[in-house]
């Protein structure tokens, strides 16, 4: 018959001393496995992609479709859904998102307290009711955690913000966002300097719409001059991907880099993290241990990592939506 | 050297050319509008700053030393503000000040002190020449020849007699001996030739400090060895194919901004296919962020734009980012920069805080009319703290800054090292 065509590997650029990272694959929808659902398939596809890319967002995206994978479960005869459930039907999605990106440790907690709740329940309890508590739970996990969790990060966070600061982030992120305009919301009038990664480009927007709110933004498009830019902050808000069990921080990369700069010029470095991110088991001291490898700007003439690891020495503190503190004592509370 | 500015830039071939076709005040013009346009930067701006001295001892009018040292204090001055970025305008303008010095005593002691002993007496000053280059010029350049007296020469030197590399015994001597009312021009004729002489010995040292530097560099880098070259300069990129002919590593290399849209090439595909060749793996990292990278990198390595008397650098923007993150893994932070790079004096606070270059690399200003109101700082430049510094080899070899203070001493007099922007002011 005819040879199969052999599509090229798209980890053959990665230079070998990566080349123990993962790296998120596009898989075509032919080569999806035939018992993953709709909505999971859709999820995957845009987390391939990178449309929908941050930790918090794809939380929401995979509990979202895992929803309507459980409405429309329904248990074969002779099984009960505690037990059938997760080997034969969340499983084969959980294997997919993951092909498609290497899972975020906020989806890693949920998947698991998803587990621990469908264990949970009564083997002779009724599907309808089992089905109507787990959607019910996930709900309330959205809410909980992402919903609520964002209000009240960037109502504790913005009270850090005095009159007259200035803030300097860096790239873009929602709770960053979310925080610096609900300090200007209550009046206060500060400045902010957004320190851009080039090779992302959020800063930018984030710029734009911070100025849309009249706040004075700085703009700076690199990471040039970072010393004196974080040398003249009041303070460095971070926004992280994920917090691990020492403490360390995951988050963008440049981060790592920022933080420094600033905790060298005695500047404090607050970082925005929803409690769904931490990580209670894993240790992370360097960047090599956990990240991914940038699909899209990784190819035969470029390299690049999405994150990078922020030892907790250069954070002087976190901002849950339980609890805010020094290091890494939130991660301890968890 | 931001990789940015090619294409429109004259070449700097071009560009000495067209200073010898033109008068003298047109050229130190057009080179002060292409210095402000930065479209001459980086190594370039020391080897024109030292032929538009040439041009200014060889075609200004001056009768005594000091009107000399009026011209040179004056022209480089107009050089040094169009570009204040480029502390090494300052450093060529005050080491012809000096020579101009040097060569004046010398004239004046000719009588009584043979030049001969002087020569002998002042080649014992500069330390380690580099083994590979046993003619490296003198720091300084001191009077080499016994021609200090060439009285008689009718002035009529060409300028392409003036460019060409013209050994003392080139000239030929009449030997007759000089009238005394011819004096005062006999000497300040001899004066303008040595010095034109020593102006070409500096030229001849910006030209061979790259080679000299990668001399060093199979010393420094050693097999399997994982190497971050920020934005490399053409004395980085010798450097790194020097070694490569000797031996396999990586080398990763970095900048401040991912290849502009359209750019035909790859970032650094020259220094790629070079090194490539040799064997040696190369991986561009399209980052900013330079911690993630540092725990697998042994050296970090990048030129400097110049090297203060603190032993504090000024850099290509984002060069600090490598130092810092190598400074927090430990990590040694190799500098390249030629002794021409090195300044008599701290840095300014402008250069502490760093330069701000033209934003709209970074923000197109036709994407709303938001980004008209945005504030952009896009700074180009970075001091790095001698903190952060382990190593600098210059084309004299490896130094530490604990030897600054002899090393400034040999290249520069200390009535130049307060020459500042503002001297010679029009």
């Amino acid at each position: 018959g005819p040879r199969p065509i052999i599509e090229k590997d798209p980890r053959s650029t990665i230079p070998d001393l990566f080349s123990h990272v993962p790296m998120a694959k596009r898989v075509p929808l032919s080569q999806a496995h035939k018992d993953v659902h709709p909505a999971v398939l859709a999820a995957g596809q845009q987390m391939a992609a990178f449309n929908i890319k941050d930790s918090i967002a794809r939380l929401e995206a995979t509990l979202l479709a895992f929803a309507k994978v459980i409405e429309e479960y329904e248990t074969p005869k002779g099984n009960s859904l505690s037990r059938h459930l997760i080997p034969h039907v969340l499983n084969p999605q959980i294997e997919y998102l993951t092909e498609c990106r290497p899972m975020c440790f906020a989806m890693g907690n949920a998947i698991r307290l998803l587990k621990a709740r469908i264990n949970h329940i009564d083997i002779n309890a009724p599907e309808k009711e089992a089905k109507e508590e787990l959607l019910e739970w996930i709900g309330i996990l959205i809410n909980e955690r992402i919903k609520l969790a964002e209000f009240v990060i960037a109502r504790n966070a913005a009270e850090v913000i005095k009159d007259g600061a200035t803030v300097v982030t860096y790239g873009r992120h929602r709770l960053v966002e979310k925080t610096v305009l609900k300090a200007k919301e209550s009046g206060k009038s500060f400045n902010v300097t957004v320190i851009d990664d080039p090779f992302e480009g959020g800063g930018q927007e984030l710029a734009k719409t911070l100025m849309e709110a009249g706040i004075p933004v700085l703009y700076s498009p690199n990471l040039g001059g970072l010393r004196p830019k974080v040398a003249a902050a009041s303070n460095v808000f971070i926004g992280g991907e994920a917090i691990f069990a020492n403490g360390s921080l995951n988050a963008a990369s440049g981060t790592a880099d920022v933080a420094m700069a600033a905790q060298r010029t005695g500047v404090e470095v607050i970082v925005l993290c929803e409690t769904i991110n931490f990580d209670r088991e894993r240790v992370s001291v360097d960047s090599l241990t956990y990240n991914e490898i940038d699909p899209e700007r990784s190819t035969t003439e470029s390299f690049r990592l999405l994150f990078d690891n922020t030892q907790d020495n250069y954070i002087a503190g976190v901002v849950t939506e339980f609890e805010s503190g020094g290091g890494n004592s939130p991660a301890q509370a968890i | 050297m931001a990789p940015s500015h090619a294409g429109y830039a004259p070449s700097l071939d071009k560009l000495v050319k067209s200073l010898k076709g033109n008068s003298l005040e047109q050229s130190i013009e057009s080179l002060i509008f292409l210095l402000k346009r930065r479209q001459v930067s980086g190594d370039d701006c020391a080897v024109v700053t030292a032929h538009i001295l040439l041009q200014v001892v060889a075609r200004s009018k001056w009768s005594d030393v000091d009107q000399l040292l009026g011209r040179i204090q004056n022209a480089g001055a107009r050089l040094a503000r169009a570009a204040p970025h480029e502390p090494v305008i300052g450093n060529i303008v005050r080491r012809v000040l000096g020579l101009i010095r040097d060569e004046a005593s010398e004239d004046r002691n000719a009588d009584d002190l043979g030049s001969e002993t002087a020569s002998e007496i002042q080649s014992l000053a500069p330390s380690n020449p580099p083994p590979a280059q046993p003619q490296r010029p003198p720091p300084v350049p001191i009077l080499t020849r016994s021609t200090t007296i060439s009285g008689g020469l009718p002035v009529s030197k060409s300028m392409f007699n003036l460019l060409s590399v013209a050994s003392a015994g080139d000239s030929p001597m009449t030997g007759a001996s000089t009238p005394v009312s011819q004096a005062q021009g006999a000497s300040v004729h001899s004066l303008r030739s040595e010095v034109i002489d020593g102006i070409e010995e500096i030229m001849d040292e910006i030209q061979q400090a790259d080679d000299q530097i990668a001399s060093f560099a199979d010393i420094q880098i050693h097999p399997g060895e994982f190497i971050l070259a920020y934005q490399p300069t053409k004395t980085v990129e010798r450097f790194l194919v020097k070694a490569a002919s000797k031996r396999k590593f990586t080398v990763l290399i970095a900048s401040i901004a991912p290849p502009q849209p359209g750019a035909t090439e790859a970032p650094y595909a020259a220094l790629r296919k070079k090194l490539n060749a040799h064997g040696v793996t190369t991986i561009n990292l399209a980052s900013n962020g330079l911690m993630a990278y540092i725990p697998r990198v042994n050296k970090v390595i990048f030129g400097a734009k110049a090297v203060y008397q603190n032993g504090g650098l000024l850099v290509d923007s984002g060069a600090c980012i490598a130092a810092e993150a190598a400074r927090e893994f430990l990590k040694p932070v190799i500098v390249l920069s030629p002794i021409y790079k090195f300044c008599p004096e701290d840095p300014s606070d402008e250069a502490v805080i760093g330069e701000l270059g033209n934003p709209s690399t970074f923000v197109s200003y036709a994407s709303g009319p938001q980004v008209e109101e945005l504030e952009v700082e896009n700074t180009v430049t970075d001091y790095i703290p001698p903190a952060l510094v382990d190593v600098y080899i210059t084309n004299l070899g490896p130094q530490t800054r604990h030897h600054f203070a002899s090393i400034l001493a040999d290249h520069y007099k200390v009535e130049d090292i307060g020459y500042s922007l503002h001297d010679g002011e029009v």
